[in-house]
């Protein structure tokens, strides 16, 4: 192809489906080439995700996930590799340790920002502010039926990153580019921050149509899906996967 | 206390009732959210919506639900006058019809087309069915698969009301999954499609709506005890998520005096796993989940933990943000009543009265036998019986009959 596709941001579960796997689906997503590293803290009651994160998520827990070991592993992650990390989980968890606490751990692991679908910023019990105060990215997560209001409400924020959806509702079915899509990433685009795009990107067709209106893309339940059907390698097999998302 | 009015721009934080409440949701449900709120404002204010509501009420719920002096029950245990407000004779057998059809007409109002809404035991799943039979709206109902299995008569009916029921099979494939799973799906469906909620939980609006659909409980209540001529010295009622008890204490929620009593399921034990107590015990905490702020069974992660009661009803890990708040601030006294106790008060109200409380609602009644002999003999106290038992044959006749039921339902499967 002849454009460059968007950059990687490449999703994958804390602890799923046991550490030492997960060490591997890292080092084979970055090995791939993903810019950024999205590592989900796995909650029991996530809504905002399709059920195959739901249920990576259940199992990571059903293993013991706490929390504490999402930050140890974190901090093994930016040890070893360069690329920015962020932390996707729900207010449940950044709530219950507070919200300070949780950025100042997250801080101390060595990542780059944090990513808490529910709680946008006027239900964010603080936590834009305490970002701001570590200079740790807190990423408001959008989608396209987003009002003018709360666009400006982001606007004020002045967040360095936003992840959007692409369609309305979940993760993890198809998806493609419309014009309005489009014109909606433009409208985000003014904002000033780098743009994440998420919500069913699993093809190098799509990284391609993204560039030029998305920083990145977030892939994640594809690569659930690649690690799934892996017989064997599953770091090769997750490196493969996103070596050719960015062909 | 009265709940906050809400402005109307909802990004203004005023939908918190004390420490808890609010819209913790992501941006992708917030337009849907931000509509409703608007759209029911209006709706509760206008007269026409408010007359047809009346009418369904009395025609198809089959309100005002009587209100019992139960005298047998008062003189076997010798203190505090005792009545029953009958709310299981609604029509479907629980108070849940008063916010199904509440809702329904609602939607309908919003130009919906379809209805999601979830269920654990199915009695809010066969409301929602029966109101979207009524008003000719598609009904979807996620349950989790667990519940869908032990709650076979339930799932039938649903389904003869033309719902489909979908068997969820996340988590722990009970009611705080199918929760997860309605509002998965509501956040790609909202431009055609209502979520009933079921009970007082959730994000802002649903709290409130559900608080008002249900006050006309405590609304009958409050002139039938009038007419009876007694004053309120106690109103009981169990608390799951919340929709009954809060509808039944509406009136006095912003007053000093009667005692409010709310009873939570105290299972098998207090330890963790066992019951369903987020108020009074140990084991609970202020966390957020499914939208809202509260008080949840969860550990010092923030995990929803898993809880258990005898009745599917008040088997949920939360409670719905007001009572929590009402609670901490005193308004509203908790307790619990053990799976034990609420079996004894099933069969003492039965035998007392000849009336069958649902699982759910015999909770209250176990409280109501510890509060009347602390009373004196000219003071009055209500229990709301908010469903009928006639649902729970299944579980309690297994569990107070077992021998002869088994025999029963192979007698069943042979024929």
């Amino acid at each position: 192809m002849t454009t460059t596709p968007t950059k990687l941001m490449a999703h994958m579960i804390a602890g799923f489906p046991n550490v030492d796997t997960a060490r591997k689906i890292a080092r084979g997503l970055v090995r791939g080439g993903a810019h950024y590293l999205e590592v989900q803290f796995p909650f029991s009651d996530p809504s905002s995700d399709g059920p195959l994160i739901e249920k990576a998520s259940q199992a990571a827990l059903d293993n013991g996930f706490r929390v504490a070991d999402g930050f140890a592993f974190m901090k093994e992650l930016s040890r070893d590799y360069d690329v920015p990390l962020f932390i996707m989980t729900y207010g449940s968890l950044v709530f219950a340790r507070g919200a300070g606490a949780f950025c100042d751990q997250a801080k101390d692991a060595g990542v780059t920002g944090l990513i808490i679908p529910d709680l946008p910023p006027d239900y964010s019990e603080g936590l834009f502010d305490e970002g701001k105060k570590r200079g740790l990215a807190i990423v408001p997560v959008i989608s396209p039926g987003i009002s003018d209001a709360r666009l400006d409400i982001l606007r004020a924020l002045q967040p360095e990153y936003i992840y959007t959806a692409l369609r309305l509702g979940i993760t993890g079915s198809a998806t493609h580019l419309d014009d309005a899509t489009i014109a909606y990433l433009e409208k985000v685009k003014a904002l000033g921050a780098k743009i994440i795009a998420g919500f069913g990107v699993r093809s190098a067709e799509m990284m391609h149509l993204l560039a030029g209106h998305a920083d990145a893309a977030a892939v994640g339940s594809y690569f659930l899906e690649v690690y799934d059907k892996a017989e064997g390698d599953v770091e090769s097999a997750l490196s493969e996967a996103a070596k050719n998302l960015l062909a | 206390m009265t709940a906050p009015a809400h402005a109307d721009t909802t990004d203004k934080r005023n939908d918190f009732f004390g420490n808890f409440g609010g819209r913790y949701v992501g941006e992708t449900l917030r337009p849907a959210l931000d509509n409703l709120d608007r759209e029911f404002r209006t709706a509760i204010a206008d007269p026409a919506f408010q007359a047809e509501l009346a009418r369904v009420q009395k025609t198809w719920v089959g309100r005002p639900t009587p209100l019992l002096f139960a005298e047998n029950a008062t003189r076997a245990l010798g203190g505090a006058r005792i009545y029953i407000k009958m709310e299981g004779l609604a029509h479907t057998g629980a108070h849940k019809i008063n916010n199904a059809i509440g809702q329904a007409l609602l939607a309908k109002r919003m130009g919906k087309t379809h209805i999601i809404a979830e269920t654990g035991a199915g009695q809010h799943g066969l409301a929602s069915a029966a109101a979207c039979a009524k008003l000719g709206l598609d009904c979807r109902v996620y349950m989790g698969d667990l519940d869908v299995r032990r709650q076979r008569p339930n799932v039938f009916a649903m389904e003869m009301m033309g719902t489909r029921v979908i068997p969820v099979h996340s988590g722990t494939m009970t009611l705080k999954d199918a929760i997860n799973a309605a509002l998965r799906d509501w956040s790609a469906t909202y431009p055609d499609t209502h979520y009933l909620i079921g009970s007082a939980l959730g994000p802002s609006p649903f709290p409130e709506i559900a608080r008002i659909f249900q006050s006309i409980v405590g609304r009958e209540t409050v002139a039938q005890m009038a007419e009876a001529g007694e004053e309120i010295a106690a109103m009981i009622a169990c608390v799951g998520g919340g929709s009954n008890s809060i509808g039944f204490f509406e009136p006095f929620l912003d007053k000093p005096a009667p005692r409010l009593i709310g009873v939570e399921a105290g299972g098998r034990g207090p330890g963790p796993g066992d019951n369903a107590v987020r108020m009074t015990g140990g084991v609970s905490r202020p966390g957020i989940a499914h939208g809202y702020k509260s008080r949840f069974l969860m550990d010092d992660d923030g995990q929803v933990l898993p809880t258990h009661s005898i009745s599917a009803g008040l088997d949920y890990p939360g409670i719905g943000p007001q009572l929590a708040a009402l609670g901490e601030c005193g308004r509203i006294e908790f307790t619990a009543a053990s799976d034990e106790e609420t079996l004894e008060a099933l069969k003492f109200f039965a035998r007392q009265e000849g009336v069958m409380f649902a699982l759910e609602s015999a909770h209250a009644g176990a409280a109501a036998m510890r509060v009347a002999p602390t009373l004196r003999k000219d003071q009055a106290i209500v229990v709301n019986m908010s469903g009928r038992g006639d649902k729970d044959l299944f579980i309690t006749a297994k569990a107070l009959d077992r021998d002869r039921w088994i025999d029963y339902l192979k007698n069943e499967i042979a024929t």
